[in-house]
């Protein structure tokens, strides 16, 4: 709410996207079995709640397009400020990645404490890198003593204490 | 036997043996500091709490879940008072007052009119609901599949209208939020619906790491862009509330009180909509108006009060009809079903004493919260002063605990991450979240009800309309979408205006 709006272009193609997974919806739930032979009726068909959902999420994509291009979607002169700071993108794209690489396929591969240790330890590093020019030997030691508390102490309150099974 | 006093007493012995206070007392903390860190919502907060009560018997773990929900909520004006960053998105209005009134050398004032008005909302809040829940569920005893397929509706309506600044876009995640819950097994004949051949997607998109995933991951990615923020520590009078904010503001307390918790009752909309409305009702009726914004203690109390009020009023609707009142509340409604609680209707005759017992922890956790409040000054201004690029991580890794402990299934982590990408590209989109959890939360009763309602009827829909509770929703429903729709209020005034005048 307290975020500048979006450009109207941007609803439209959110729309198009709400759209085709709205039409998509409708259509696989359509082609699910019916179940008349069982139920009598078919009226406890498996596609009839989603099939109602799909049907309600691509009406209301329409009505989000119609009100962009009310707002001036197809105009192209309209210049707006960029939504994102300077290095915003990097940064999420370094969260992100690193904790991709984290949930998704260091944990279950390496002991759980290790991964958590290597995790927390690339990602402080990678973010206070820049930071602290002079310092940055000792951020890095601090960074990989956080990361080896984070995975001992992760490991150790769910798996011993609040007998919680890890990955 | 049935004796409410009897109850609420034998709730209070209930709740108060066995460590109780013990695990009160660390909960609440951690519900504060979750609060009080901006980036760490209430909401995430009780998920990822939720993980850490699996072993625990279902009576602790809810008094671990409430306190947290009741810490995190007041926490999160601490850093609203003190770093102008509103802690979680309810304590946004605490901002308003409290930031000027911290920089005019009183933040000491405003965390004591905090902790106050807060105290006073839960208390509010709680005995509303010890007064009202039991009978509201009997009521709610009369509700049949047409009358919850309505109010499942409902709460997704009203929180797609009133949440978010943009109801077209609230509903379409309310209908996201009813698509997710689709995926999986249905109930009738087992089809697995969007399974396409994968026996992981058949067993459905668990709750928890859906709701970690739109709450933790895409909290963190959220918390990691822009400059960092730097918390201004400065020196702190005292905390000890002021006898005289409240003997001078007490019908703000009261007004704010009954307002959060009827905002808390209505499905869906939460604390921050309770605290604003709160927070515009008391400067319209304010004898200081000129105030508001510049420090006024008038409109710090209101928007605590009106916030911390909102938890209880959250719970009602879990309680009565299994339909939670605000996201925090839509958590502890999964945490409440993965204990094998089952709120809604029923709860009134299976299990009338578990409605005291959250009064009970509800009293206990707002006490606690009050001694915290007054003691806890200096060691919470540390917490706000770690780094994020220290504490997110650490949170990125609770989230996937949280994810992988319910099942024991990797595929819970990808379904948090898909989960956190998603929820993190709608909320850059501009799309409401609280809509989108209630429709995951609220997804299987629609389902449910809708198709029971069907078959009963052989197909025919008429008494989703025709019987009594039924209309009354439908056009409740009707109005809530009536009412978002813009220009739609003036012109139903203008025409009643014109009628009277003619």
């Amino acid at each position: 709410m307290d975020r500048a709006p979006l450009p109207p272009r941007v609803d439209l193609y959110t729309a198009a996207v709400l759209l085709a997974l709205g039409l998509g919806v409708m259509a696989l739930a359509w082609r699910m079995p019916t179940f008349v032979e069982q139920s009598g009726t078919g009226l406890t068909a498996p596609g009839i709640v989603p099939g109602f959902h799909g049907t309600v999420i691509a009406l209301l994509s329409v009505l989000l397009a119609l009100r962009a291009i009310r707002r001036g979607a197809l105009r192209g002169d309209v210049a707006h400020p960029p939504a994102w700071g300077k290095g915003d993108a990097r940064q999420l794209g370094t969260a992100a990645g690193l904790g991709v690489l984290y949930a998704g396929f260091l944990v279950g591969t390496l002991p759980f404490w290790m991964a958590t240790a290597l995790f927390v330890f690339a990602f402080t590093a990678a973010f206070e890198w820049p930071e602290h020019g002079a310092r940055r030997p000792r951020r890095l030691v601090e960074a990989a003593l956080l990361g080896l508390a984070a995975g001992g102490a992760v490991t150790l309150v769910f798996e011993r204490i609040f007998l919680v099974r890890l990955p | 036997m049935n004796n409410p006093l009897t109850m609420l007493g034998d709730g209070f012995a209930h709740v108060l043996q066995g460590g109780a206070i013990f695990h009160a007392f660390w909960a609440v903390l951690i519900g504060i500091v979750v609060g009080a860190l901006p980036g760490l919502t209430a909401t995430m907060g009780v998920a990822l709490l939720t993980t850490l009560t699996f072993t625990m018997g279902p009576q602790v773990a809810m008094l671990v879940l409430v306190c947290v929900y009741v810490g995190a909520i007041y926490g999160g004006s601490r850093s609203a008072i003190l770093l102008n960053i509103p802690g979680t998105p309810a304590s946004a209005a605490s901002t308003l007052d409290g930031f000027p009134l911290a920089r005019q050398g009183q933040a000491g004032r405003a965390m004591g009119i905090s902790t106050l008005g807060s105290w006073f909302g839960t208390l509010f809040g709680t005995l509303i609901l010890a007064m009202f829940a039991p009978s509201f569920g009997e009521f709610a005893l009369q509700f049949g599949s047409y009358e919850m397929f309505w109010v499942a509706l409902f709460g997704i309506i009203i929180a797609g209208s009133l949440s978010g600044g943009d109801p077209l876009k609230g509903y379409i995640a309310g209908f996201l939020g009813l698509l997710v819950a689709t995926v999986g097994q249905e109930t009738n004949h087992a089809y697995p619906r969007f399974a396409f051949g994968n026996a992981d997607l058949a067993g459905g998109l668990g709750l928890l790491p859906v709701l970690v995933g739109v709450f933790g991951v895409s909290e963190v990615l959220n918390a990691m862009r822009g400059p960092a923020v730097k918390a201004v520590a400065g020196k702190i009078d005292s905390v000890i509330p002021r006898l005289s904010d409240v003997t001078q503001y007490w019908r703000t307390i009261l007004r704010s009180g009954a307002l959060g918790t009827f905002i808390g009752a209505m499905p869906g909309l939460g604390e921050d909509i309770a605290a604003w409305t709160s927070y515009a009702a008391a400067k319209r009726a304010s004898k200081e108006k000129e105030k508001f914004g510049r420090g006024s203690v008038e409109g710090l109390m209101a928007a605590e009060t009106g916030e911390s009020a909102c938890v209880p009023g959250a719970i009602i609707p879990v309680l009565t009809l299994a339909v939670p009142g605000s996201a925090p509340a839509a958590v502890l409604m999964a945490a409440m079903m993965i204990h094998g609680l089952n709120p809604g209707p029923m709860l009134a005759i299976t299990a009338p004493e578990f409605i005291y017992q959250i009064v009970a922890m509800l009293v206990v956790a707002d006490v606690v919260k009050l001694v915290y409040g007054l003691i806890l000054v200096k060691p919470l201004l540390w917490v706000l002063l770690i780094p994020r690029a220290r504490l997110m991580p650490v949170i990125f890794v609770l989230c996937t605990v949280g994810a992988f402990a319910i099942t024991s299934r990797l595929f819970d982590i990808w379904v948090m991450l898909g989960a956190g990408l998603v929820g993190f590209i709608l909320r850059e989109l501009r799309f409401p979240m609280a809509p989108l959890v209630l429709g995951i939360v609220l997804g299987e009763l629609l389902d449910k009800n809708l198709l029971r309602g069907l078959v009963l009827t052989g197909g025919d829909v008429s008494p989703f309309f025709t019987r009594p509770i039924s209309m009354a929703l439908c056009a409740l429903t009707l109005l809530a979408v009536a009412w978002a729709i813009p220009g739609f209020v003036p012109r139903v005034l203008g025409l009643f205006r014109r009628r009277r005048v003619a």
